[in-house]
């Protein structure tokens, strides 16, 4: 359970990724069960099971099915995709960059579908339509954060994270001022952009995860590739890595899975941070076993976090992953050798 | 109270015609304890007032003493006449240079601005006046109206404002159903506990609030909830969001078309606990009981 050593393999074998990986996959499924069972309305388990067995089914649905079926299990899932999509995207984003500190929101990608969010919320269109603008305008963010980065045919790492931080500081400044403009609706912009997995239906979900899966499965193909950038610009180039067309890819498949994400359940920060870092220090640093591992981890946690939206007084599910999330990482880091 | 409403409607009609002569004029200078705890020292009669807080505005001149406003807050619009005074602002971008160059000897501003520092080192009286729940309403209207020595009105207005409630609440407790109802403030969920302002309204308005006391003032809801409760009538959203919304169309209120935004003046009036707080008890009372006021 060590930090892996330089020149030691870094991958470990066979028996024992597939041993951990089963203890993973049942981890999130035991929290996928747990957060099915519990909410802010009591419904005893012999229930549960048959509301979700009369919604595979397809049969009529009655009582409390309702509650499990249409309300809380699409909660549970959006919770799980949206998990494991940060997650992935936070560790991705740390590799191409080698900058630990990076997280998917780093190219503006949030402020962008704040300001979607915003506009539209500020004048009054429809909820559904909200989303929609969203993505477009966090796309666009990052289209712009590129353009005001490259050199050339290069998007230099350094270049590209000012370039982020601007372009989302700008596009928060102007979220803010249509916030302060419109006075009953600043709450509404408020919410939204502090997320929230609360209204999350199956449309919802069928709407995030082909950018999730698309954006996720091409991340977690570039693993090899990430690897070996991690040994430098040249020689990645050397070794036959392209290494600025592997960046770009990056940041556009990350984008836009997280632009979905944000789209539709709002800003949920510390997941796409600190879940590559436990990984890390538990289970080496080789993005092959990063990036699987960092999804499971990370739908875990977001399910888990918004269990206890849910059911306590914290109520929004960001509170609860950095409230909770940032003393346990802090304690992994005192505990492990982190260089 | 509730068995004797008719007669409490008698007494506030005789009543005021005694009382009104019972409350003295105020004497300067005069101190009191402001809404922030703070000991403030009224010198003389305020003749010139900068007012920050809509419900403030609406009760000042209530009192019958709009004509000493000399600037309100951007969201001051009511009576129509402070529409044309000057706006110094709002909660979080108030004029500091402004007020002052207005000369207020008074100026009444809410719990949140935290104005009261650099306008009292402007040498400025400042009084927080911030009326938030049912009761207080009534309480700081005779604030106001002993600090702009208009005691016996503000005695009368309170007593027209309780009267006018009471006519309302007899049409409704004789209401045959009440309906259960989750009234929606913000579509994050957030919905009204019944000890908040609106949630007194509303049920005086003879609805019975799905949200219990436990749950607090302005509660953020689970959707989970709401469904559980399934609620006769919704109050604050239109048909369309609410069928959109996973799970709900099979709610009662849902089936029924009982879902029903509250009209953007009513709306206005809610967040407003002034002197118009019978009026907003009238618009709730029609929606939930529109067979009432035919």
């Amino acid at each position: 359970m060590s930090y892996e050593q330089e020149g030691r393999v870094l991958v470990p074998p066979v028996p024992r990724r597939l041993g951990r990986t089963a203890v993973l996959v049942l981890v999130l499924l035991g929290a996928v069960v747990l957060a099915v069972g519990l909410g802010s309305v009591t419904i005893p388990p012999g229930e549960v099971l048959g509301a979700l067995w009369r919604g595979i089914t397809g049969a009529e649905l009655a009582g409390n099915d309702v509650i499990v079926w249409q309300l809380r299990l699409p909660r549970v899932v959006m919770g799980v995709v949206v998990g494991a999509c940060l997650a992935v995207c936070g560790g991705a984003f740390q590799g191409v960059f080698r900058n630990p500190l990076a997280d998917p929101y780093l190219l503006g990608v949030a402020s962008g579908a704040g300001l979607g969010a915003a506009v539209g919320i500020v004048a009054g269109w429809p909820r559904g339509t909200i989303p929609l603008a969203a993505l477009v305008t966090a796309l666009a963010a990052v289209a712009v954060t590129l353009g005001l980065a490259r050199e050339g045919r290069r998007f230099p790492p350094t270049r590209l994270i000012l370039a982020g931080v601007v372009v989302g500081s700008v596009l928060s400044a102007l979220t803010t001022f249509l916030m302060l403009g419109g006075e009953d609706r600043a709450r509404r912009v408020l919410a939204y952009t502090l997320g929230d997995l609360g209204f999350s239906g199956w449309p919802d979900i069928a709407a995030v995860l082909p950018y999730a899966a698309v954006g996720c499965g091409v991340l977690m193909l570039l693993g090899r590739a990430l690897d070996t950038l991690q040994l430098g610009d040249l020689t990645a180039r050397s070794l036959g890595v392209p290494v600025e067309r592997l960046r770009l890819l990056v940041v556009v498949a990350a984008s836009l899975a997280t632009a979905a994400a944000v789209a539709y359940v709002g800003i949920i920060g510390f997941v796409g941070l600190i879940v590559p870092h436990v990984v890390r220090l538990v289970w080496g640093a080789s993005h092959r076993v990063l990036l699987p591992v960092s999804a499971l981890l990370g739908g875990t946690l977001l399910v888990l976090a918004d269990l206890l939206a849910r059911t306590t007084p914290l109520s929004q599910v960001g509170v609860v992953t950095t409230l909770l999330g940032g003393p346990f990482f802090l304690w992994l880091l005192r505990r492990g050798r982190y260089e | 109270m509730q068995k004797f409403l008719p007669l409490t409607v008698l007494s506030l009609t005789l009543g005021t015609a005694t009382l009104s002569r019972a409350a003295g004029a105020t004497t300067y200078p005069l101190t009191l304890t402001d809404d922030l705890g703070r000991q403030v020292t009224v010198k003389a009669e305020p003749r010139r007032i900068v007012s920050l807080l809509p419900s403030d505005t609406e009760t000042l001149c209530a009192l019958g003493v709009c004509d000493r406003l000399v600037g309100v807050d951007t969201y001051s619009d009511f009576p129509q006449q402070v529409t044309r005074l000057p706006k110094v602002g709002g909660l979080y971008d108030p004029d500091l240079e402004k007020i002052v160059a207005l000369k207020p000897d008074l100026v009444v501003v809410s719990k949140y601005g935290k104005l009261e520092g650099p306008l009292t080192r402007a040498g400025i009286t400042v009084l927080a006046v911030n009326p938030e729940t049912y009761d207080e309403v009534f309480s700081k209207t005779l604030t106001l109206g002993r600090v702009v020595n208009r005691e016996a009105q503000a005695k009368q207005l309170v007593l027209n404002m309780k009267r006018d409630i009471a006519r309302v609440e007899i049409l409704t407790r004789n209401a045959t159903r009440k309906p259960s109802t989750y009234l929606e403030i913000d579509p994050a969920p957030y919905s009204v506990g019944p000890n908040s302002f609106i949630g007194v309204l509303l049920a005086k308005a003879g609805a019975r609030n799905i949200i219990p006391a436990s749950m607090g003032d302005f509660p953020k809801v689970d959707p989970e909830f709401i469904v559980k409760a399934n609620p006769a009538l919704m109050l604050g959203l239109d048909l369309k969001t609410a069928r959109s919304r996973p799970g709900w169309n099979s709610l009662q209120a849902v089936k029924t078309g009982r879902v029903l935004p509250i009209p953007k003046e009513l709306n206005t009036i809610l967040g407003r606990p002034g002197p118009r707080l019978p009026e907003a008890l009238r618009g709730l009372a029609r929606l939930v009981h529109p067979e009432l006021f035919r």
